[in-house]
């Protein structure tokens, strides 16, 4: 059965075919797209126009999420900007404490057993630095008895009440650093980092394994679903270490109405923490014939470093802004080569996580002697977040065909910040420079790392192409890039950096039918109003998958 | 309690033949050991009780784990293991911060016992200038309580002179054994086996009566006098560092109990509940060093002085 989908404007990502206004489609894939009178030779058919007065682009690709995404939508919200939600509605961000406490009185006032707790999600101290800080006393005002966790947007930090306290059997005796104390010495309720964290231990582990569950994995999709996005990464799995979490994964993206590809990179881990990475390499490539149309784990990836607002990412000269360098490795660097190598050499696609430019550095000269011992022509290796490259990085980068994958939404999410606090305005303004890797002829993407930022990568291009904060600012002028530009990074260069693009990213021929149903043009309306087009929902395999609340 | 050592160190300092060492030469302490990865520690088959994907039990009553679910589960699940362990032994990753593992050792029923971090004699002063790594390895050093200069073999006296007094220089206070294969006597590494019962369990004190080893030494001392929080902080801090470790108990005058602990740089006095009276302490250092004259003076000093009242 063939049907042939009308739209008001079709733009295919297909620099020979760029515009059309019909397409055709036969078992979910591509038989042409072009004029009606140009796809209708392939035979019988039937014409759907549900999408008449709307604009079909490819389906989005999301290079770089987390199926924490999904988990998170477990918690209530306190985050300081909107989130969307499954349901197609949205969090509205918590403004102040009051705002904050009233949002957990409605929480606590819905719940029936008095003693379970509650935990939240999404609040950041960043953006409440004019006032003091939050503390145990706030959180006691919702309730004196039932337990709260409130897991900040950092994963470094928790702040909880007197009941989790106590339960939990915390007291101010504990000499632990990173127990918050007041002045007097009492705790303040709160835990930084891990150590402190896990004091409460129920908060700590109801957020460590919200991801490995049914409604994670589908909360997941449904906000990809509403936000066009058709193919999107979970980009630190545990597909041999959680053999069980990797089933239900398999199971439930067979299911019919599971609306999207999940392309999965896993962390390089197995059971008894081996590191013997030849053997892990033969894994993953064994992994892969189980691969199935919307479930594909075509690489690794290796977490550098930390993150710019945590000061935690490895950055070169002149170092931070403001703040206490706490830079540092997350691998040892004199093995890294041996780690990666392994994976190159099966075919594996890798993509190394870089926060910090010095970073960036180990990772670029680590590939360099691996493509030198080894040449791969067409590798595509990711640097992913690659936030403070250098021109001279984007140079080499060029040189040795590398991909960048910008994280983007930090210009909105943390550009002021970046500017006043961490890396000063210099480098605040070249943060995400996908203006200079279009210069260096460098092949992008650029993403949301969701659950961090929310998905939805009409945001993530609004992003790219405006380059604004909150306050207004205008984030180096020099490195924004056309709609044009920034819709290439989220279809088909971020298929690319997949090795997926003879599949998807683009509407040709042949290709899989996944389309990102819009309501307006991303490349003729006023650039700044790119966030706020209205998603009508998907088509994947030639499915259509509406979004929620339309 | 569950005493809480972590050790750190860079690739190749010599970790893992230390880890070896003390499970080999556990002391007849029952060591819950969090290793990377059970590939690199190459653990006698003659130990091995049994073991599973991320377990291996030994004969001798310790245990090695891996890290599945991060370390607060690993942590936890190590200290439901009955009978309890004596001690939680973490091998940080090369590049980790040892200061923030070793915050799991001040959670509830674990104590904090030491950082030690082996640092290879001939590679740690470049290591500690290079361009990734130097800020790992200067916070690393940092927060040793203990320092284990390992592979001194490998340098002739003049270097291993200049390393010292470099290592000295950056990190002043700093506690360091040199040592080669990293072949230090377990008590220092991880204390006399039954001493933190003896504590809390009041146990006779001659328990400790067991003078001088191969290569270590101890001194004790003992009195039935009530003393003073000021006369304890001042007997810590006359401590010489041929002192590595010592561990004691001290009933004050107002009635008060604390627990003086001593592992290298770090010395801590921390209000226990105990019905003990008088004062007790151990401390140990290598055969050799450890000045039990000086040691007698300081403790009469500190003690029967009366320097404190003025």
């Amino acid at each position: 059965m063939i049907t042939i989908f009308k739209a008001k404007k079709i733009i295919t990502m297909n620099p020979s075919n760029p515009e059309a206004t019909h397409v055709a489609v036969r078992d979910g894939n591509i038989l042409g797209v072009g004029s009606f009178e140009e796809v209708s030779g392939w035979g019988e058919h039937a014409l759907d126009d549900t999408f008449a007065n709307k604009i079909i682009t490819p389906g989005f690709v999301e290079a770089h999420a987390h199926v924490m995404a999904g988990g998170m939508m477990a918690f209530p919200y306190l985050g300081f900007f909107d989130r969307y939600l499954p349901d197609g509605s949205i969090a509205k961000g918590i403004k102040n404490y009051d705002e904050l406490i009233e949002t957990l009185r409605t929480v606590d006032a819905g719940m029936e057993d008095p003693e379970e707790q509650i935990v939240a999600v999404g609040f950041d101290p960043i953006y409440f630095n004019d006032q003091p800080r939050l503390t145990r006393h706030h959180l006691d005002q919702v309730s004196s008895t039932r337990p709260i966790y409130l897991h900040h947007a950092s994963g470094h930090l928790a702040t909880v009440n007197t009941a989790m306290l106590e339960i939990n059997g915390v007291t101010k005796e504990l000499r632990l650093e990173g127990l918050g104390k007041d002045s007097d010495g009492e705790l303040d309720g709160e835990l930084r980092e891990p150590a402190a964290m896990s004091l409460c231990k129920t908060g700590a582990r109801a957020v460590q394994f919200s991801n490995s569950t049914p409604e994670a994995l589908r909360d997941f999709a449904a906000l990809a679903n509403n936000a066009g996005i058709t193919a999107c990464t979970d980009l630190a799995g545990a597909a041999i270490l959680a053999p069980k979490q990797h089933a239900l994964w398999q199971s439930i993206t067979l299911e019919a109405d599971f609306p999207m590809r999940v392309i999965q990179y896993n962390i390089a881990a197995m059971p008894g923490a081996s590191t013997d990475f030849e053997e892990m390499a033969e894994k993953f490539v064994e992994l892969r014939r189980g691969e199935t149309d919307r479930y594909r784990f075509p690489g690794i990836k290796f977490v550098l470093d930390g993150s710019i607002q945590g000061f935690s990412a490895l950055i070169k000269e002149p170092g931070y802004f403001s703040g206490e360098d706490h830079g540092q490795l997350l691998t040892v660097p004199d093995q890294l080569k041996d780690w990666l190598m392994p994976f190159h050499k099966a075919g594996l696609s890798i993509h190394l996580h870089c926060n910090g430019n010095k970073t960036q550095d180990l990772a670029i000269e680590t590939l360099e002697e691996i493509l030198c011992e080894s040449p791969r022509p067409d590798h595509r290796h990711v640097i992913t977040h690659a936030q403070l490259t250098t021109q001279a990085q984007l140079r080499k980068m060029s040189k040795l065909g590398l991909c960048a994958n910008f994280f983007a939404n930090h210009i909105w999410y943390w550009g002021d910040q970046h500017y006043d606090i961490t890396v000063g305005p210099e480098r605040a303004n070249q943060l995400e420079p996908c203006a200079s890797a279009l210069r260096e002829g460098i092949s992008f993407s650029i993403h949301s790392d969701a659950g961090v930022t929310p998905l939805g990568s009409l945001h993530t291009m609004w992003c790219a192409v405006n380059r604004v904060t909150p306050s207004g600012r205008i984030l180096g002028e020099a490195e924004k890039i056309t709609a044009a530009q920034a819709l290439k990074a989220i279809t088909i260069d971020a298929a690319y950096q997949l090795h997926l693009d003879d599949e998807i990213g683009s509407l040709e021929a042949g290709k899989k039918a996944d389309f990102a149903i819009l309501e307006e043009d991303p490349l003729s309306v006023d650039p700044m109003a790119i966030k706020d087009i209205g998603v009508w929902g998907t088509v994947l395999n030639g499915v259509k998958f509406k979004a929620a609340g339309r | 309690m569950i005493a809480f050592t972590v050790i750190g160190g860079y690739l190749g300092a010599g970790k893992t033949t230390l880890l070896n060492h003390m499970l080999k030469f556990n002391q007849g302490k029952k060591i819950g050991l969090l290793i990377n990865d059970f590939g690199q520690i190459n653990i006698d088959a003659a130990l091995i009780e049994s073991r599973t994907e991320n377990q291996i039990n030994l004969t001798n009553g310790c245990v090695c784990c891996t890290l599945v679910d991060g370390f607060h589960v690993a942590i936890d699940q190590l200290c439901e293991i009955r009978p309890h362990l004596d001690q939680i032994v973490v091998e940080a990753s090369g590049v980790a911060d040892v200061h923030n593992l070793a915050q799991y050792g001040r959670g509830p029923g674990c104590e904090l016992d030491g950082v030690l971090v082996v640092a290879d004699a001939e590679t740690v002063i470049e290591k500690a200038k290079d361009k990734y790594v130097a800020s790992t390895i200067r916070r690393q050093l940092a927060a040793a309580d203990l320092i284990l200069l390992n592979k001194i073999d490998l340098l002739d006296d003049a270097t291993l002179a200049q390393r010292l007094a470099w290592l000295k220089s950056e990190y002043p206070g700093a506690s360091i054994i040199e040592t080669s294969f990293a072949n230090v006597p377990v008590e220092l590494l991880l204390g006399i086996h039954d001493s933190g019962k003896e504590l809390s369990e009041h146990q006779p004190f001659e328990a400790y009566q067991r003078g001088e080893h191969a290569h270590y030494s101890t001194w004790q001392y003992k009195s039935n006098e009530a003393v003073s929080r000021s006369s304890l902080e001042h007997f810590l801090s006359g401590l010489d560092d041929s002192v590595l470790r010592a561990k004691g108990i001290a009933r004050l005058s107002d009635g008060e109990t604390l627990a003086l602990q001593v592992v290298g740089s770090r010395r801590e006095l921390n209000q226990i509940n105990c019905d003990d009276t008088g004062l007790k302490m151990v401390a140990i250092g290598l055969k050799g060093q450890l000045d039990a004259e000086f040691l007698e003076l300081l403790a009469e000093n500190s003690f029967h002085s009366r320097h404190f009242s003025l």
